[in-house]
């Protein structure tokens, strides 16, 4: 039972807070001070970097709740 | 002669504003961070939580240019700069410089947060509690409007809000779900 959550950034809301990266480094990064993220993750440290985003830029949804 | 209390009552009530102000942009920050309204978006929370305290920011200014056009506590341009260097009540008065002093640099510190780095920028934010602290204790020790009750009251339901919302920042659950509607 392992979700993968496909991860998405709303780049005009993004302000380069970094606590997405603080949550979850191996799923985002800071590049010229706005976030990037990989498409998906099966780690649900993306859960709390969506949540931890001062502007609630980063949308995660889960794509697939059982693994292959 | 009486002297003119235009610029005493300006510096008494821009400093209580202040102080509001500061409160409110604190409080605006712990809602940030523990989320307690979800309805609430959370760009509109930090774009009030960064308005507030530069209102807040304004006022101070407005506070430190009045005490020095009043002759009431005779402070110099020195002592509004420089914790300790005031003839009035020095202590209390220091505390309001450094909590005025890291106020501006906490929000300064946004604009600078890619350049000193983010994490620097959010450690430096940590700052925010001892501000509140400072200005507390400046606000309570300097103000000449303490014994009354109205203000007292405004101190203590300022210090109250702010350390019950602190209280729920620290022993709230997290809450980790954000996904879109399937």
């Amino acid at each position: 039972m392992t979700p993968l959550y496909r991860i998405e950034i709303d780049r005009s809301l993004c302000s380069g807070f970094g606590a997405c990266v603080d949550e979850a480094s191996d799923a985002f990064r800071l590049e010229n001070g706005t976030a990037v993220a990989v498409a998906t993750s099966s780690d649900p440290r993306v859960l709390a970097a969506a949540d931890a985003c001062p502007m609630g830029a980063i949308v995660v949804s889960a794509i697939r709740q059982d693994a292959a | 002669m009486k002297a003119d209390p235009t610029f005493w009552l300006i510096a008494r009530a821009s400093g209580l504003t202040a102080y509001t102000l500061l409160t409110a942009s604190v409080l605006a920050g712990l809602v940030l961070k523990s989320r307690p309204f979800r309805s609430l978006r959370p760009a509109a929370v930090t774009d009030t939580h960064r308005f507030l305290a530069l209102l807040g920011l304004a006022a101070v200014a407005v506070h430190g240019a009045a005490l020095l056009l009043d002759s009431t506590v005779r402070l110099t341009p020195l002592a509004l700069v420089l914790p300790g260097a005031a003839g009035y009540r020095p202590a209390a008065v220091a505390a309001g410089v450094i909590a005025a002093e890291l106020m501006l640099a906490v929000y300064a510190s946004f604009s600078l947060r890619t350049r000193i780095g983010v994490r620097n920028w959010r450690r430096l934010h940590w700052a925010a509690y001892a501000i509140f602290a400072a200005a507390t204790v400046h606000g309570l020790a300097a103000g000449t409007d303490t014994s009354r009750p109205w203000a007292f009251s405004l101190y203590l339901a300022a210090l109250g809000s702010v350390v019950a919302a602190a209280a729920w920042r620290a022993l709230a659950p997290p809450t980790l779900e954000r996904r879109r509607p399937a």
